[in-house]
């Protein structure tokens, strides 16, 4: 009859609010208020129920064996503990889930490799005092002149300039 | 390049290199001797700072150490004077009018050169300058950019570390539900006991508040009948003669309790009212009313007494 121990994680609401995107806010909040009322209802409800007075039921009631039948009967009563069928619904959701975050993480660390060797690519040109025209155009590709479709100067559309 | 030119220009024709204009940004190598500098390298090396020394804007500093060894410090003065007398005396070289205009026309171009030569040596300088801080204002905009999408990245990294969360609401919401629905299964198993044992006190409670009122009536209705006509004549004659003997004293009491509360007061000394001074008015009050009780209700106060006696022997 009595109640077992609640194995609640603590939960940081300030994270909880950054993960979540712009356009699923309503849901999240719902979430949230609804945790707060569950919490709220929990505090409400005492962990054990009050102990009835067995002894005063003996001493009025008349009829000898009913309070004795009760009492036996009542300590005899287990409810069950309701069973837990959608915890394990929750675990496959984050299984997948973290699975999804791993490819996140993997293309994520790909593209900072990527920015990082670009990075370095940047870093180690030559200074600009020790540049000619050819060595710009090799380090910023899009600083050569197109001589084959404008021959004559300034080879850019004139708009360009 | 305009750049290599420009350097060559301010060097070679402002002659006080002392004096020059002032160095280029960036760092360059001034130990590269001109014209040394191997054609093969690259990057190209970089520029030298100053180009080679020149002694009066014409003739290079190597021709005199050239001729050092052999003849001195004087020695290529001594030569430049003894050629140009040899051309003037031999008429290899004839003074013309152009002779006068080249020298004025050679005079002018040295005093502007000299004049004006520092301050358009850096003018372009500057220039050069706003071209090599602009592209070097590109390549730290690209960094800042490259570097600021990393930093995204990495946030976005942090976040995917907080997802739990959403799943730990998710479980803890679920494990409150049941533990909700699990306190209140045994709280109203409590209060449903709790009211069926109540609902059998109760029961009991009335089913003797019953049988004692049914004994009562029972028991009365009997007294009633058992009292005989003559019994009962006899009962009211006392009852009148008692009444009487209480009405004197209930007239007396109102009497005094008159004077006490101030209506009338009495002049007569043989009036029992001043008899009785010390009496407290309460006692007088209550005696008073179970007297008019008495009076008025015989037959009540049979029951009263007859009701009590009941409850006091059956509890």
């Amino acid at each position: 009859m009595a109640g077992r121990k609640l194995a609640l994680k603590a939960i940081d609401w300030a994270a909880f609010g950054e993960i979540i995107p712009k356009n699923q806010k309503a849901i999240a909040n719902a979430l949230k208020s609804h945790n707060e009322y569950l919490t709220n209802r929990l505090t409400a409800l005492p962990e054990k129920p009050q102990v009835i007075n067995w002894a005063y039921y003996k001493q009025n009631i008349a009829k000898p064996g009913l309070v004795d039948e009760f009492e036996k009967k009542y300590n005899e009563l287990k409810i069950p503990v309701p069973e837990d069928k959608y915890t394990a619904l929750v675990d496959a959701e984050e299984q997948e889930d973290a699975k999804f975050g791993a490819e996140l993480v993997k293309a994520s660390n790909a593209r900072i490799a990527e920015l990082q060797k670009d990075m370095d690519k940047i870093k180690n040109i030559i200074p600009f005092e020790q540049m000619t025209v050819e060595d710009l155009n090799q380090a910023f590709p899009h600083t050569r002149l197109d001589k084959k479709n404008y021959p004559y100067w300034p080879h850019q559309p004139i708009e360009n300039l | 390049m305009l750049s290599r030119l420009a350097l060559h220009a301010a060097g070679a024709l402002a002659p006080a290199l002392k004096n020059a204009a002032p160095l280029a940004p960036g760092v360059l190598q001034a130990s590269r001797i001109f014209h040394t500098a191997s054609p093969h390298l690259a990057p190209l090396p970089p520029l030298p700072e100053h180009g080679g020394k020149i002694r009066h804007g014409l003739i290079p500093e190597e021709f005199f150490g050239f001729m050092y060894p052999k003849t001195g410090v004087t020695g290529p003065y001594v030569l430049g004077t003894g050629l140009i007398l040899y051309l003037l005396s031999k008429e290899i070289y004839v003074i013309t009018a152009d002779t006068v205009a080249a020298m004025t026309t050679l005079g002018l171009f040295i005093y502007v050169v000299k004049k004006y030569g520092p301050s358009i040596a850096s003018f372009a300088d500057k220039l050069r300058e706003d071209q090599l801080g602009q592209a070097e204002g590109l390549k730290q905009a690209s960094l800042k950019g490259i570097s600021d999408a990393i930093e995204l990245e990495k946030k976005q990294q942090a976040l995917v570390a907080k997802r739990h969360y959403l799943f730990d609401v998710q479980r803890n919401n679920i494990a409150m539900t049941l533990e909700v629905f699990y306190r209140e299964r045994l709280h109203k198993v409590y209060t449903e006991v709790k009211n069926r044992l109540d609902y059998h006190i109760a029961k009991q409670n009335m089913m003797r508040r019953k049988e004692q009122e049914h004994m009562i009536s029972w028991v009365e209705n009997h007294v009633m009948k058992s009292i005989s006509a003559q019994e009962e004549k006899e009962t009211i004659t006392k009852c009148i003669a008692d009444l009487k003997v209480l009405a004197k004293k209930a007239q007396a009491q109102s009497h005094f309790l008159g004077v006490e509360r101030g209506h009338f007061l009495s002049l007569d000394p043989t009036c029992p009212c001043w008899r009785d001074t010390r009496l407290s008015q309460r006692t007088r009050v209550k005696r008073e009313s179970t007297s008019i009780m008495f009076i008025r209700f015989p037959v009540g106060a049979l029951q009263l007494i007859l009701k009590l006696c009941l409850l006091f022997t059956l509890s």
